[in-house]
Parts: C-alpha cells; sequence; structure tokens
C-alpha cells in the first residue's frame, strides 16, 4: 500500500467549519466503497506527523469527494487547499459498509456525520427503498440535502432550532418510521450522543454505526485507534470499522 | 557491495528493521517487509491483554506519545492465529517479547521455540505498563537476571530493548552484554504526558511515550555512549526518518537501525530508510558496513 498524489480539482465551504473537497485519483476511485476513508497527510514538514482520516463522502468517475469540520490545525490546513493544489493520500483504508439485509434503508446523519452516507446512497438508491433523516443546529448547518435529493430518495429534515424541517433531534424524526417498517437497516453518522441515543431508541432493532475515533496509522499496525466492546475488549476500528454495530460498542 | 549484517547467529539481509509496535506483526505489509531486513513484532505477553483505554496517541511538533500499553493475544494465540501468518514472510522475524517477571521472560521464549522466529527482542523498557516493562530497564541487575534466564532457556539470537528513562543506557547495556545478549536495542521511547483544553491528561492511560524525530538527537547520542560502552552489536532506534538519519545511527556504532513512527506515517517508510541507506552508500563508494559503523568514534 503506498501513498498517491490527487490534484484537487474543486475546494468549497458549506457551512461554517465544514468543507468539500474534490479530488481526482482514478486508482483512489476506483477502489473506494462506501464506509471506508482516507488518510490524508496535512501540513508541511515534521509539523503533523500523522495523517488525518477523512470519509470519503461521494464519488464522480475518477473522482472522490472529502467533506470534512474542521477541528484543528490539520483540518484547517486541508480547508485552505484549491483547485489545483496536491494532496499526498493513503487509501481506501477501513473495512466497507457491509451491504444492506433488508430492502428497506434508513440513513441518519447528525451535522458532520451525513457526509460519509450520501456515497452509501448513492451505492444503494438503485436496489433498495431508502429514507433519509438530516439534522442539523440550524440550516446554516446543513449540509448535502440537495446531493441527498438528486439520488431520488425522500430526505427529512430535522435542525435544533427549526430554521428547516422540524424542531428537534433526528433522532425523534427518525425513530417512529424506521420502527413501522418490517425488516429495516440503518446506517447512522454523527455525534457519539445521537449515535448512542438512536441506539437506545431503536433497540432491538441494530444500527450500523460510523464512528470517530483518534487514529495512528489507519493501516492496522499502531493499535491506536481502539474502540471499548461492551463484551469487553477493544476493536482497532481502522481494521474491523468504521462502521459497526452501534450495540457493540461503548460510545 | 554486501548488504547483510548478522547479530548472534542470525543473518539479516540488510541493517534496516521495523521497530516493534510500529507494524503491527508484518504480515498487514507484507511487501514492505519482505524487502527489509526483518521485522521485529509487536511484544507478546504471556496471557492476552486488551490494552489501556482510548486515546492511545497524540501528537506534538516533532512526534508522537502513544499508550497502546502491549495490546496482544498473548503467546498461545500468537503460535496458533499469528504465526501461521507470519510464516509467509520472507525476512526474517524478530518477535519482541515482554514478561512481568523474570520467569515469564523465560516462559515467553521457550514457548517462541520455532524455526520462523529468527530472534527474540526482551522488551525491558515499555513505558506503558505498571509493572515491569521500563521498571525493569531501570535497574541493570534486573536486565541482567532477565537475560540471564532467558540465555539458559533459548539458543536464537537474543536482542535487549533498553529505555532511557532515568538510567543510563549504558550500564543496563553492560548488564544485558555480561549476561549473554548478542545485542542491544537503543533506545525505546521516553515517558512523555500531554494535556487536553480543560488541563486534563489527554491520554487515557495519563502518561505514555515519545516517539518520532524529535527522539532523534538524544537516541543518536544513546547509540553513540553504549556502542563505546560493550562489544556487543547496538541496533540504533529512535526518530529514523529517512536514510541520512538511519546512516547517522551506523556512523555513531550501530550496526543495524530499527525503524517506527515514521511507518504511521507512511507504510513504506521503513523500505524508503533502506532504499535511501543503501543510495547514500554507493554515492559514498562504501564497499562494507565496517567503513560507516562506529566512523564518528574513529
Amino acid at each position: 500500500m503506498s501513498p498517491v498524489t490527487a490534484p484537487v480539482v474543486q475546494a468549497r465551504r458549506l457551512a461554517a467549519g465544514v468543507f468539500s473537497v474534490w479530488i481526482r485519483q482514478a486508482g483512489l476511485a476506483q477502489k473506494s466503497k462506501p464506509g471506508q476513508f482516507l488518510n490524508v497527510r496535512v501540513l508541511d514538514g515534521l509539523d503533523a506527523l500523522l495523517r488525518r482520516p477523512i470519509s470519503i463522502a461521494d464519488k464522480q468517475g475518477d473522482r472522490l469527494r472529502l467533506v470534512f469540520r474542521t477541528v484543528g490545525r490539520g483540518t484547517e490546513w486541508l480547508s485552505r487547499r484549491r483547485a489545483g493544489d496536491s494532496l499526498d493520500i493513503l487509501g481506501p483504508l477501513g473495512r466497507p459498509a457491509p451491504t444492506p439485509t433488508g430492502k428497506d434503508v434508513f440513513l441518519v446523519g447528525g451535522g458532520i456525520g451525513a457526509a460519509p452516507l450520501l456515497f452509501l446512497c448513492r451505492r444503494l438508491a438503485a436496489r433498495n427503498r431508502l429514507q433519509v433523516f438530516l439534522g442539523a443546529r440550524d440550516k446554516g448547518h446543513l449540509i448535502l440535502r440537495r446531493e441527498f435529493r438528486d439520488t431520488g430518495s425522500p430526505v427529512r429534515i430535522a435542525t435544533d432550532d427549526g430554521s428547516a424541517g422540524q424542531r428537534g433531534m433526528v433522532t425523534e424524526l427518525a425513530e417512529p418510521v424506521v420502527k413501522q417498517a418490517r425488516s429495516p437497516v440503518v446506517y447512522a453518522c454523527g455525534p457519539k450522543p445521537m449515535l448512542a441515543e438512536l441506539s437506545r431508541c431503536l433497540d432491538p432493532i441494530p444500527v450500523l454505526g460510523f464512528v470517530e475515533e483518534r487514529m495512528g496509522c489507519g493501516t492496522g499496525i499502531c493499535y491506536c485507534c481502539a474502540l471499548e466492546r461492551k463484551a469487553g475488549g477493544y476493536i482497532r476500528f481502522c481494521q474491523d470499522g468504521p462502521v459497526v454495530l452501534l450495540n457493540e460498542v461503548k460510545l | 557491495m554486501n548488504y547483510e549484517v548478522t547479530i548472534g547467529s542470525t543473518t539479516f539481509a540488510n541493517p534496516v528493521l521495523a521497530a516493534s509496535g510500529t507494524f503491527g506483526f508484518g504480515t498487514q505489509l507484507a511487501a514492505v517487509a519482505n524487502r527489509l531486513g526483518g521485522v521485529v513484532t509487536k511484544a507478546i505477553t504471556l496471557a492476552p491483554r486488551q490494552g489501556n483505554p482510548p486515546p492511545r496517541i497524540c501528537e506534538f511538533p516533532g512526534g508522537i506519545i502513544n499508550s497502546v500499553g502491549l495490546e496482544n493475544p498473548g503467546l498461545e494465540r500468537f503460535r496458533t492465529d499469528v504465526l501461521p501468518v507470519v510464516r509467509r514472510l520472507k525476512c526474517r522475524v524478530v518477535v519482541n517479547v515482554a514478561g512481568f517477571t523474570p520467569d515469564e521472560f523465560r516462559e515467553l521464549v521457550t514457548g517462541l521455540n520455532d524455526d520462523r522466529v529468527d530472534a527474540i527482542e526482551l522488551n525491558v523498557s515499555c513505558p506503558n505498563v505498571n509493572e515491569g516493562g521500563a521498571i525493569f530497564g531501570q535497574r541493570p541487575e534486573m536486565v541482567e537476571d532477565i537475560t540471564r534466564g532467558v540465555r539458559n532457556a533459548t539458543p536464537k539470537t537474543l536482542v535487549v530493548k533498553l529505555t532511557a528513562n532515568f538510567v543510563d543506557p549504558a550500564e543496563t547495556a553492560k548488564a544485558a552484554e555480561a549476561a549473554g545478549a548478542d545485542a542491544v536495542t537503543v533506545i525505546n521511547t521516553l515517558f512523555g504526558m500531554a494535556m487536553d483544553e480543560s488541563g486534563q491528561p489527554f491520554l487515557g492511560a495519563r502518561t505514555g511515550g515519545i516517539s518520532g524525530p524529535a527522539l532523534k538527537p538524544f537516541a543518536l547520542y544513546c547509540v553513540d555512549r553504549v556502542a563505546s560502552a560493550v562489544r556487543i552489536p547496538v541496533i540504533g532506534c529512535g526518530g529514523i526518518m529517512s536514510g541520512k538519519d538511519a546512516q547517522d545511527f551506523l556512523s555513531a556504532g550501530a550496526r543495524m537501525v530499527q525503524v517506527g513512527t515514521a511507518s504511521l506515517a507512511n507504510p513504506r517508510a521503513a523500505l524508503a530508510v533502506w532504499q535511501q541507506l543503501q543510495a547514500r552508500c554507493r554515492l559514498e563508494c562504501v564497499k562494507a558496513w565496517d567503513e560507516v559503523i562506529g566512523r564518528a568514534r574513529r
């Protein structure tokens, strides 16, 4: 596995602190599947030794889209990339999201968590009955709504302040709908409290969650990205994730 | 030029190894491993260990701090589950072992009496466990005790990985040599700590071990110091990112080097280090490793 160079073909801001970067890299794009992530080199020299894991939000031909939130110097550097710049990327890493076991698929995204679900939505739209639930703080923080709608799937919105869609939590919006389905398959991505609440309120319906944790190598060699299992011990989620059954892990 | 190096009874195709804990068991990156002198596995303990609570890693300018805490499947599952995969590697395999008593070290080494295990590295320097580890490595008499016990239990090439945390590694290196070690690895990570925004320890285990380029000048100093104190070969380790870094360690007196943290940033880093080292030696018309090893002290 070798890092590759990928030119940025488009970069823009989606919301406060949220950015979208399209890269062109045929090899990477061909191999990438929903649920996987790219490990991106940031900053120059030895200032940031470790790469930054960024989930893949979309794919179009030989292009991949990264949608990320700035959380520190590394992601801020990444947010300043412009078309024509190049990125040093290792990937795709992680296990692809498992394919759904039933026809009724629900995608529940909170905030930046909408990003990896979009790639999955595109992949599943043709063969499944999909329903998308997106939550955000307010209308300004809602991302990728149009892209989800373009897949032809119904999209329902919840915001904390009611400035778009229903006022309240996205989990409250999704719960009754998911529970009506005969054999629902639920994928979710968002802040840990949201994932925990969704897993709790939908129990015993299993939720496949895209989780995030501090990571070292991304290739399974350093054992740093430990996610605690309810049954004891840890999973190395760069290998066994990032998509995990939420009722099996401690969030 | 013949790139081979020999330590104890083991000949390595070249002097670059992947350091313990930064390359798994070598099986994820076999294509890289196969072109190195060898791989030092993640540490094996007698019983399985689940490791420390996360976060287990943090970054600072020039390096990282980790506190994995020796997560590993334990000796038995290493033999049944890991060793069959390790068998497919085409490079030398050095198994790193960590015991919590001298007896455990002996038991581990006895349990690794397998043809595919080319050499043993004794971990008396892990900073991330509450007993054993660096505590052993801080006491020359303990290093001697453990090494002697293991020496009597295995004919395999024996390397002792030393710490420089609150101890002069020249003293522990002499102890390892006296007890029959074939080589010493200098150095393991240094104790380190980081705080989060609220002033609490960032790492789940509170403290960790510092590695990466920030460590290199100190590691180089330690190698120079140890190489002038013992006759057995020294394996240099600490912040090697390039062929120049590797060559610096050879110049200071190391016979081999280990590449660690660099592999986390780039899985091909150890191979790149070897290729760059080779290129440098060609450019300097080096005909034998002995021309380079320890030249800083000649």
